[in-house]
């Protein structure tokens, strides 16, 4: 039998027994209630099915795949530069930070490595998709919660994100800025000191979502010991990135891994959160966006001079070989395996996104809570659909 | 880490419409100076009235691709490099008058249709980084929606007309080693 039958049939047969312990020890009837594919509370098309016996969840499972579109296949028939632009899409609220890895990948296949000044300003514009990303969650959370005033704080203050990403590489969303060698231009004058006065804007930002979110009654009430992951089972369902540290597993790609990017050069911290439960996901994102717009005022003190592009054949083909590089991405853990064959296009692309491995501990985390409390997980653990289903 | 009180000593109700009336003041009255006291929402506000006023773009902003017809020679090169195949080219080799007296006549390329179709067009910008005879340019011109899908195929007149709007490259900033390419 396959391991998917199996996995089938034991979900079936754990559908089965809520069904008979509703039925026969609380003599109520069970109810199956979709949530999604199209919900204002589920951020894409992914549906969950949750079985419920009154108020409270006896399963649930998410079902993904409502907006696949085969990038793994696509990257098939695509040549390197063309493949960037296509991964940009992936996670698209922190698009720069897709394409980084990729392109590490590819360096590191091709024996090359970009000048210093261009992996200090991929490391900037890395970070600026983060703080983009992560603060579109801060407000988000508060609309999913029932506050609606720090959506549009949000919104307002990413802004000054976007702006620069604009002005550095003519894309909002999707930049395509990231080359073999390097990045595809110099940034515009004048670039760092913006960057440095938004950095300033954005902390003021983080400091009043604190205030007004983060020490609100209701938002503690709603999500202070909901949801809780213990460390163990954290690391089991492979969880990655902010929901991992909420449970006390300090582990940081940024830090834990020597990739030819500039955070070894500045000093920043990673935060932990001994709890795991959504408040505690959120306390560390907020405490991302701002260690994230530290590293950026530092990094834009520092930028060394130089070229931004390394020495590299106009057509760019790929030597044979295989390659695995990942960074820590918005959502988590984000890795490419790039399988050459010598050719223009890779071979086979394996792409690990962070929110897949994230949802798939719905169905155990789940079970048992009440159903305006699946609202505040799922919010809490932050996935992105393009990034579960690409 | 710092420890929240489970009851703040302002209630979130209250702190909330505070953060309101503040917004709505700041933007009614946005600190200018004397005439602070003077309402001007149209500078406090965060946005603008889009059709009266409109922000100009970055000018590195890819918003609409601009086409020099005299640089193309019909090469071929960013139409197999773009991802979804939305740069549609015919051409044919052309005699034209010898450069010197007496000489032989040169052949040319000759550009007889040049189309993007801005509906497939997903502004990745390779075809302007690859055509190695500066034909394409990118200009932050965005303002070219239509009623109908099949009008967002540009042919090559429309292309060369935005050629008005491409902006000169930006300065680079302290430190960069070249100049940026146009």
């Amino acid at each position: 039998m396959t391991m998917i039958d199996e996995r089938r049939q034991l979900s079936y047969i754990a559908a089965q027994a809520a069904d008979a312990r509703v039925n026969v020890e609380l003599e109520t009837e069970g109810m199956t209630l979709n949530i999604g594919p199209q919900h204002p509370a589920t951020h894409g098309t992914l549906r969950i099915i949750a079985r419920l016996d009154g108020e409270q969840v006896v399963w649930a499972e998410p079902s993904a795949g409502y907006m696949h579109r085969g990038y793994e296949k696509l990257t098939e028939v695509r040549t390197f530069p063309q493949v960037t632009a296509l991964v940009n899409r992936i996670d698209w609220l922190g698009s720069f930070a897709n394409e980084v890895p990729f392109i590490l990948a590819a360096e590191q296949l091709m024996g090359i490595e970009a000048p210093p000044r261009a992996q200090h300003i991929r490391t900037i514009l890395f970070e600026l998709s983060r703080i983009a990303n992560v603060s579109l969650f801060l407000g988000d959370l508060g609309v999913q919660l029932g506050a609606i005033t720090p959506v549009f704080m949000a919104f307002r203050d990413r802004e000054y994100v976007l702006n620069l990403i604009e002005a550095a590489t003519g894309g909002r969303f999707h930049p395509n800025f990231d080359r073999i060698g390097g990045l595809k231009d110099d940034l515009p004058k004048g670039w760092l000191e913006d960057t440095k006065a938004s950095m300033h804007k954005l902390r003021t930002f983080c400091d009043e979502i604190e205030d007004l979110l983060f020490g609100n009654e209701i938002f503690q009430s709603r999500t202070r010991g909901v949801g809780i992951i213990p460390k163990e089972v954290a690391l089991q369902y492979g969880l990655s990135g902010a929901n991992l540290r909420a449970s006390g597993v300090d582990w940081d790609l940024r830090r834990d891994r020597s990739l030819p990017m500039a955070w070894d050069k500045v000093d920043w911290k990673v935060w932990t959160h001994p709890d795991g439960d959504c408040f505690a996901r959120c306390w560390i994102r907020l405490q991302e966006v701002r260690e994230a717009t530290k590293i950026v005022d530092q990094l834009c003190d520092t930028v060394p001079s130089g070229a931004v592009m390394a020495k590299v054949p106009r057509i760019i083909k790929v030597p044979e070989g295989e390659a695995w590089v990942s960074t820590e991405n918005p959502l988590g853990e984000m890795g490419y395996y790039v399988v050459s064959k010598g050719d223009t296009g890779p071979f086979r692309v394996k792409i690990r996104s962070a929110s897949f491995n994230n949802i798939s501990i719905t169905p155990w985390l789940l079970k048992g809570v009440l159903v305006p409390d699946i609202i505040t997980i799922l919010a809490s653990l932050y996935f992105i659909l393009g990034d579960i289903d690409r | 880490m710092p420890a929240f009180p489970q009851k703040p000593e302002v209630p979130g109700l209250i702190k909330g419409l505070g953060v309101t009336a503040r917004t709505a003041i700041r933007t009614l009255f946005p600190n200018r100076g004397i005439k602070s006291l003077i309402p001007a929402p149209s500078i406090g506000a965060n946005t603008v009235q889009y059709p009266h006023t409109k922000e100009a773009p970055p000018v590195r902003a890819r918003g609409v691709i601009a086409l020099r017809e005299d640089n193309c020679t019909a090469c071929m090169l960013c139409v197999r490099s773009c991802p979804d195949w939305c740069i549609y080219i015919e051409g044919h080799k052309d005699l034209a008058p010898p450069r010197r007296a007496g000489g032989k006549p040169r052949s040319v390329n000759k550009l007889d249709r040049f189309d993007i179709d801005y509906a497939l067009c997903m502004y990745c910008g390779i075809c302007v980084e690859v055509c190695p005879f500066d034909a394409l340019f990118w200009s932050p011109e965005f303002e070219y929606s239509e009623p109908h899908i099949a009008d967002l195929l540009h042919d090559k007149y429309k292309l060369g007309e935005w050629m008005e709007t491409v902006p000169e490259a930006p300065e680079l900033e302290v430190g960069a080693d070249k100049k940026g390419k146009k």
